[in-house]
């Protein structure tokens, strides 16, 4: 950062006035960071080592609320179906974003610039409303059922398309999939296509060619990808509330339901501490894989 | 080498192996060569599908004249939204959500210049540590920052309403202006400023003269995102909404309990409407005096911007 070219003033208020900006600029959005983001989040630390709930409200450290998480082997199922759901959605999406990053960052030409709007545009469509479409395709009754019927190709609805993991693992997949493409979209527009001839000039194939060139160098895109959607996937109560089932609640519906329909905030808050962790560890992970891939 | 391979065994099962050998041969020849050259078109084309289709789908049935969304179309109607607009809960919701944007926006786009014009114009000792905090909304789920709030607010005995709404959709939705303006500073040509304070105008001139004129297409569109931020978020009007329902928790709330469905396709489509033609403005905001002169540099500059 190249300082301005200020004269420098002798004047001692002068300095101090320009020593003082900072704190000027900063002080209403660092208030309002800390008085709402920050205060809440230690409230929310001290509330994890309290017996506190709306009918009990004694004070006193206790690590009761993280040993019921730990132990209680209904919180072993949910966080199980979780990591499954949340795990196959990603994979699913990576799985979908990877080429087509590639296709329109390479191939895609004159359209490649209409496709990265349309990515860029469904971000801002109401994700609730995202999720009720699909729930509308998907219903005993849905669009999906009635269409397969009226071909011929199914007697009776499917009644696995809505309101299972399948459904929910497929809601996710699209709610994020366009978090997912962007970055990995961002990071492969780097790679210089000569490369590419390069490499097929030296008789690299499509395979080589993805697992030497495209990965490792895309590897920045997908750590990011990953930070983005694989987080709040594991947070995600929505999705699961309106198209899941009984089968397919996860750990965000747990805190939900701690907190708002048992009113037992200690362990509401004990769990989200337990998904903050698991997200930092998740971060540090994939950014240490993102490195590890580039001295590959 | 693989890619053929792959091509050749796609194409072999298409056309089915074991089919007569002699008449195989040429078709998946052609599909060989054609396979390459289509794959991705198709693709790209069943993704965007895959984002749209369902919307799409949402706002044709919800001309339907039926009760359930099933294939045989009943008829052109437009009841649905007429009963819509007459539903008062979702008119109370949408017009707190409509309130609360409109509120959060403009004070975000404020908070959000400060503080991007401190972290890229200013130098001082805890600049890091700052931009970090500045982010750190970004970055911690909304679930956890929803029900840390509904603690906080109830340990400070303030009462949920859409005042205690307004307040945490600020403490989300500034951050993200602070990234498309310092995205938009750092781009700025410094030499600019530079050549304004030579010619003897102080800092906060430079910023009333120089930077703000050149800032303004990238606040009207911080404003325009900030409100469709704030109207969209679910997650932390969910936890401190209270007793004020918003947009997004009244269609979560009705199709809870599976009432009234065929006014939430017509509410959602208004909506979704509403909201590309809100993306439209912003991206015309953006892209009016960037300096960007063909439709590619335009939709760089935007894509840039929001990302």
């Amino acid at each position: 950062m190249v300082e301005l070219a200020v004269p420098r003033s002798r004047n001692l208020a002068a300095r101090l006035a320009r020593k003082m900006r900072p704190f000027w600029f900063l002080c209403s959005p660092m208030g309002v960071i800390c008085a709402l983001f920050v205060t809440p989040l230690i409230i929310l630390v001290v509330m994890s080592f309290q017996h506190y709930s709306i009918y009990n409200t004694q004070s006193g450290f206790t690590l009761d609320n993280f040993r019921v998480l730990f132990t209680d082997p209904i919180y072993r199922g949910v966080a199980k179906d979780t990591i499954m759901m949340a795990t196959t959605a990603m994979v699913i999406q990576l799985v979908i974003a990877l080429p087509l990053s590639y296709f329109i960052a390479f191939r895609a030409g004159r359209w490649e610039l209409p496709l990265l709007l349309l990515l860029v545009l469904v971000d801002e469509l109401n994700p609730i409303v995202r999720i009720y479409a699909w729930r509308m395709l998907l219903g005993r009754e849905g669009i999906i059922n009635d269409f397969l019927g009226w071909i011929g190709l199914i007697d009776h609805p499917l009644d696995w398309l809505l309101f299972t993991k399948f459904s929910v693992i497929l809601v996710l997949s699209t709610s994020w999939v366009n978090y997912t493409a962007l970055p990995i979209y961002a990071s492969m527009k780097a790679i210089s296509p000569h490369l590419f001839e390069a490499a097929a000039d030296l008789g690299a194939g499509v395979f080589t060619r993805w697992r030497r060139i495209v990965i490792p160098l895309a590897a920045p895109g997908i750590f990011i990808a990953i930070i983005l959607v694989y987080i709040p996937l594991f947070t995600d109560f929505a999705t699961p509330g309106l198209v899941g089932g009984t089968s397919s609640y996860m750990l965000g519906n747990s805190v939900a339901d701690l907190m708002l329909t048992t009113g037992d905030w200690g362990g509401g808050a004990a769990l989200s501490l337990v998904l903050l962790g698991a997200m930092a560890i998740i971060s540090v992970v994939a950014y240490f894989l993102s490195r590890l891939n580039q001295l590959d | 080498m693989t890619g053929h391979g792959e091509a050749s065994a796609q194409a072999a099962s298409l056309t089915g192996v074991g089919a007569i050998p002699v008449a195989r041969r040429p078709v998946s020849d052609r599909l060989r060569r054609a396979l390459p050259k289509y794959a991705g078109p198709i693709f790209a084309v069943a993704f965007i599908l895959l984002l749209y289709g369902p919307l799409v789908l949402l706002a044709v049935f919800s001309f339907n004249d039926s009760i359930v969304f099933s294939l045989p179309w009943s008829g052109f109607t437009t009841k649905w939204y007429t009963e819509a607009f007459a539903d008062t809960n979702l008119r109370s919701a949408l017009r707190n959500s409509i309130v609360v944007a409109s509120i959060v926006a403009p004070v975000s786009v404020i908070l959000g210049t400060l503080s991007a014009y401190a972290i890229t114009r200013l130098r001082f000792r805890l600049r890091g540590p700052s931009a970090m905090l500045l982010a750190a909304p970004l970055v911690v789920p909304w679930l956890v920052i929803g029900i840390s709030a509904l603690i906080f607010f109830s340990k400070i005995h303030m009462a949920l309403s859409w005042n205690t709404v307004v307040l945490m959709h600020i403490v989300v939705t500034f951050p993200l202006v602070t990234v498309l303006v310092s995205a938009r500073l750092l781009r700025f040509d410094r030499t600019q400023e530079e050549a304004a304070i030579d010619l003897g105008a102080s800092q906060l001139q430079v910023i009333r003269y120089v930077l703000l004129p050149h800032l303004v297409p990238a606040l009207a569109a911080s404003a325009i995102l900030a409100f469709s931020w704030s109207f969209n978020n679910f997650e932390i009007t969910f936890f401190v909404g209270g007793f004020d329902q918003l947009f997004p928790v009244w269609v979560y709330s009705t199709l809870r309990h599976a009432t009234n469905l065929p006014i939430v396709n017509a509410i959602s489509t208004l909506v979704s409407a509403a909201e590309v033609l809100l993306v439209y403005a912003a991206y015309l905001m953006i892209t009016w005096r960037s300096g960007a002169r063909s439709a590619r540099e335009k939709a760089d500059t935007f894509i840039g911007a929001i990302r």
